[in-house]
């Protein structure tokens, strides 16, 4: 419950954003993403968000697991 | 059983989350050499500004324990050096690839370059060094004051030198800093959070392996 | 004159920690002196790697290569030397020695001893060095202090090191992990130093680098003060 919370919050903290995004300017220093701004950017956003949270969940899991040998070793 | 963890661990999810999201989407400064790579700030600096933290922890506790003798403390500062080192490891190999992508190599013969990988030296020497003793009194102790030591040779490679001769690094060898021409306040709202997020992140694994540690020493004396 | 010595560090047991450093510090020459085995040992070693060296290059052209090889010459006597200083002692005349001294005298005299032995070291190493190889350094002075500020931060640091890997049971090879990441700055900055001596460059363009020598070995001579004690605790 409290995850998803989080999970949202930080959706709604990214939307805005998401709204920048390059605007081609002539005569200034290429920029390589000019092509990948107009919507391929966010394949990339997407992709490492998911490694991201497959990393954390495996943390928050191992924390529950100490926290559960941490409890059966004060008994 | 969600609930019993720690606020500050939620807030590092929370913030390395905005920095992976937000790093590849604000706008940032349009540089010549750079380009896009200059993303990198949020990543491969903030992997440094963490070690630095971690290791600032572990003289902490080793001061602690010279104090105190508390074994608890030693543990502390041993796991806090090896997220340390991990920390440095990551830090080299990204700035590895980072030179060979802008600087042309992937390696120069830059003041900070050979500093870290100075420090790393020095820092692999003090996991050697607990290696070869056995009796632990001593080789916390032992291990404590090296650390002091080579905590201060790390500020002297790695903040001071650098400083005083050429150096490709921004902000030292008489380039601009980083806060001069291209940390301009859009990266800032990023970079910092993410300095935050990335140590607490750090902290947090720290700080499962403490409790590891903790556990498999009990374990120890039961049998 | 052991006895003498040691009657003096009895007596100066309340006085001031120089009058510790001095007995220290004579006791040390002293000891040396008796058995020259050690000194002689080091000079051999130095004579043997710069002869290794002249066999190699025959004649070195190129400066920069003539003073790298000078200090990583250097370098690899000093870690002899003072490895050797701290493992020829005796567990029990090592103990007698440190129950009636302060603990920051020994390192102290320690320090000031080694460095004594580096500088000799460094002046041999110089000598048999021109006489193989050639002596194309431009100004001489400098480079004396060079060595003189090099030999202080490697005597300063190798000491250090060699404490702690004392305490950790007396292995060389520990001495040597632990002890050249540290030297690594060190070395480049004293490297660099007499490479500006050789080319005859102004002192200004130097005098950078000797401050951040002096401070650097003001500094691990200060943390050396400060942490020494901790490991004497045994």
């Amino acid at each position: 419950m409290k995850k998803s919370k989080i999970f949202q919050l930080a959706l709604l903290l990214s939307l805005p954003v998401s709204s920048y995004s390059q605007t081609p300017d002539p005569g200034s220093p290429e920029m390589a993403d000019l092509m990948r701004s107009n919507g391929k950017i966010y394949v990339v956003v997407t992709v490492v968000s998911i490694v991201f949270t497959g990393i954390i969940v495996f943390m928050l899991m191992l924390d529950r697991k100490i926290r559960r040998l941490e409890d059966r070793r004060s008994k | 059983m969600l609930a019993k963890i720690q606020w500050w661990k939620w807030l590092a999810i929370l913030l390395v989350f905005y920095t992976v999201v937000a790093g590849f989407l604000i706008p940032v400064p349009r540089l010549p050499i750079l380009h896009e790579s200059i993303r990198n700030l949020f990543f491969h600096v903030t992997m440094w500004f963490a070690m630095m933290i971690m290791m600032i922890a572990s003289i902490v506790y080793g001061i602690r324990y010279l104090s105190d003798s508390d074994p608890d403390n030693d543990l502390k500062a041993e796991q806090c050096i090896r997220t340390g080192i991990f920390l440095g490891i990551l830090g080299l190999i990204t700035g590895s690839i980072w030179a060979k992508n802008t600087w042309g190599a992937w390696w120069v013969n830059d003041a900070k370059l050979n500093g870290s990988a100075a420090t790393m030296l020095v820092y692999f020497a003090y996991i050697i060094l607990r290696g070869s003793l056995d009796d632990e009194h001593r080789r916390a102790r032992i291990a404590a004051v090296y650390s002091i030591f080579a905590f201060t040779m790390m500020i002297v490679f790695i903040m001071i030198l650098p400083r005083l001769t050429d150096s490709l690094h921004p902000g030292n060898g008489g380039n601009p800093g980083f806060g001069t021409y291209d940390l301009d306040n859009r990266m800032r709202t990023v970079f910092y959070p993410a300095v935050i997020g990335w140590s607490l992140l750090m902290a947090w694994i720290t700080e499962m392996r403490i409790r590891v540690k903790r556990l498999e020493r009990l374990q120890d004396e039961l049998h | 004159m052991g006895v003498l010595i040691c009657t003096g560090l009895i007596k100066t047991d309340n006085s001031l920690i120089a009058q510790q450093i001095k007995y220290l510090f004579l006791k040390e020459i002293h000891v040396e002196w008796k058995q020259k085995y050690a000194f002689n040992g080091l000079l051999l070693y130095v004579i043997a790697t710069v002869f290794i060296c002249y066999l190699s290059f025959k004649q070195i052209i190129e400066l920069p290569t003539w003073n790298a090889l000078f200090w990583i010459i250097q370098v690899f006597a000093g870690v002899n030397a003072v490895a050797k200083s701290f493992l020829q002692e005796s567990r029990g005349l090592t103990l007698y020695y440190y129950s009636i001294a302060d603990p920051r005298a020994i390192i102290l005299s320690k320090i000031l001893y080694n460095l004594c032995l580096m500088l000799v070291l460094s002046a041999f190493n110089l000598l048999f060095y021109s006489l193989f190889v050639g002596n194309p350094v431009e100004n001489l002075p400098m480079f004396i202090l060079g060595m003189l500020l090099g030999s202080a931060g490697f005597s300063a640091v190798l000491t250090m090191i060699s404490a702690i890997a004392s305490r950790a049971g007396q292995n060389t090879t520990l001495m040597s992990v632990l002890g050249f990441p540290v030297l690594i700055p060190l070395l480049m900055t004293t490297i660099r130093f007499s490479k500006n001596a050789m080319d005859g460059l102004p002192w200004s363009v130097s005098s950078s680098l000797v401050i951040i020598l002096v401070s650097l070995n003001l500094m691990v001579v200060a943390l050396t003060f400060l942490l020494f004690p901790y490991l004497w605790r045994d």
